[in-house]
């Protein structure tokens, strides 16, 4: 999948624009990290690559083609969008990392127990258990369940709104490490957002950065 | 009838409720002399202005101006509506006002026409007072429910972002929201259900009674009446609910609120 932001202009009310004709190729396998303050209109980036908020003008296309509108739901789902809360649901862990499974309209299969729990240990929540009533859980912990959950779905496209911000420096390390193997061996585009510069010792990120509006090349 | 008539005489005699309500406001300061007043004059206003109408709807007995004043109630309930509920970004109003007409014209005219087997179905005396109990308190149950759905779909936000990021469509990313509306909406007349008789004797009941209807017919009635009113909550809510929900998203399935 090939997905361009054209022209991109993104406002509230009458401010200044958050971003200001903004133009963003990324291709399969790219690797993309955007850094700049808070505040800058990153996160509002990544939502409109998961079109979970429509630009003010300009447009944002898949294969050189505008998404339908009522073909979102589909796209959203090869786009997958990395919240920068975790947000979890009330229910166990198990039934939080099957959510996406669970959704009638995309007819994915079920992962079972065994993949659910290599996962987990992978990230360093050994110590956590499927029956595990997940928002009891710490932030650290559900930040990498909520990434585990989009990783189980093998996107095409992986959005990251500052998935280590939570993290002490081992699990961000297995984190970081995990996002590159996924790139590297299946091809699958990442898009990173962060505050302060993540170390990446796997792949050569295209590095670019929100100021006033503008997405440069870092 | 055998019911006493009230002279001019004795109404103006209800001022001495009036004048105990306000004595008692002035001697604690609770300020609320003037709302008395303004309210004691409206009750006297509206329900004589409602009395002539009824009055002459009744002399004409004919089925359009029964309708024209049944479909003139529902767009006042529907008016209090959008007043009560503090949302001005999703246009609510056309699609509640719609969904009652529609469904409470149905359900009205299945009382009169198949149950109660009144002659003719728009008959004013049994189509109007019936319409307006329906009206009424399925004007509640819809604020209820349209409440909740727009606080929920506020404060649950993230947790509907999560469902539409992963690929949901807006029904199923807001299956549980919808429900709880609904369910909130139809609650007050199912409850009604559980202490009617126990807790106090329904109005039109009493009414019934005091207009010398022998208890069990009062009570049949009533029996109507409260079964008639928990279909007509139930089907204002899920309608509402779903057709409302249906604004508060984009084509796109983006959260508008």
């Amino acid at each position: 999948m090939k997905l361009r932001l054209d022209k991109v202009t993104l406002r509230h009310g009458d401010a200044a624009p958050l971003l200001a004709e903004v133009n963003l190729s990324l291709d399969p396998g790219d690797f993309v990290l955007i850094e700049g303050p808070s505040g800058c209109g990153k996160s509002s980036l990544l939502r409109l690559l998961n079109r979970l908020q429509e630009p003010a003008s300009g447009q944002l296309l898949v294969d050189g083609e505008a998404v339908i509108e009522s073909a979102t739901p589909a796209f959203r789902r090869r786009s997958a969008y990395l919240q920068q809360t975790p947000v979890m649901l009330d229910g166990s862990v198990r039934d939080n990392l099957l959510l996406p499974f669970r959704i009638a309209s995309t007819r994915r299969s079920l992962p079972s127990d065994q993949t659910l729990r290599q996962w987990l240990d992978r990230f360093l929540l050994q110590a956590v258990k499927l029956e595990d009533v997940a928002p009891h859980l710490s932030v650290g912990q559900q930040q990498r369940l909520a990434l585990i959950r989009l990783l189980l779905t093998e996107p095409e496209l992986l959005l990251c709104d500052e998935p280590t911000s939570a993290l002490d420096d081992d699990s961000r390390r297995i984190v970081l490490e995990a996002l590159q193997q996924a790139n590297l061996e299946t091809g699958m585009a990442i898009v990173l957002v962060s505050h302060d510069g993540l170390v990446l010792d796997k792949v050569q990120p295209r590095r670019l950065r929100i100021v006033d509006g503008h997405l440069e090349e870092a | 009838m055998n019911v006493e008539p009230i002279s001019w005489w004795q109404l103006g005699l209800c001022m001495i409720f009036v004048i105990i309500a306000g004595t008692g406001s002035i001697m604690l300061k609770l300020r609320l002399e003037k709302d008395l007043a303004w309210g004691t004059v409206r009750t006297f206003a509206q329900l004589f202005l409602v009395g002539y109408v009824l009055k002459w709807v009744f002399a004409i007995d004919h089925p359009v101006p029964v309708l024209l004043l049944y479909v003139g109630m529902i767009l006042a309930a529907a008016l209090n509506i959008r007043g009560r509920i503090k949302q001005r970004q999703i246009p609510f109003f056309l699609p509640t006002f719609a969904s009652m007409v529609v469904s409470y014209l149905l359900v009205t005219t299945l009382v009169t026409a198949v149950i109660i087997q009144v002659e003719p179905w728009y008959k004013p005396q049994y189509f109007i007072p019936l319409g307006g109990m329906i009206i009424g308190n399925a004007m509640n149950a819809i604020t209820i429910g349209l409440e909740r759905l727009f606080t929920d779909l506020r404060k649950r936000r993230a947790e509907i972002e999560l469902m539409l990021s992963l690929g949901a469509t807006y029904p199923e990313a807001t299956e549980a929201i919808l429900r709880d509306a609904v369910r909130a909406g139809m609650l007050p007349s199912i409850n009604a259900l559980m202490t009617v008789g126990l807790v106090s004797l329904p109005g039109m009941m009493t009414g019934q009674i005091l207009a010398g209807s022998p208890p069990m017919t009062a009570v049949k009635y009533q029996i109507v009446v409260m079964l008639m009113i928990a279909a007509a909550t139930a089907i204002g809510s899920i309608i509402v609910v779903h057709l409302v929900r249906r604004r508060c998203f984009t084509r796109a399935h983006q959260l508008r609120v």
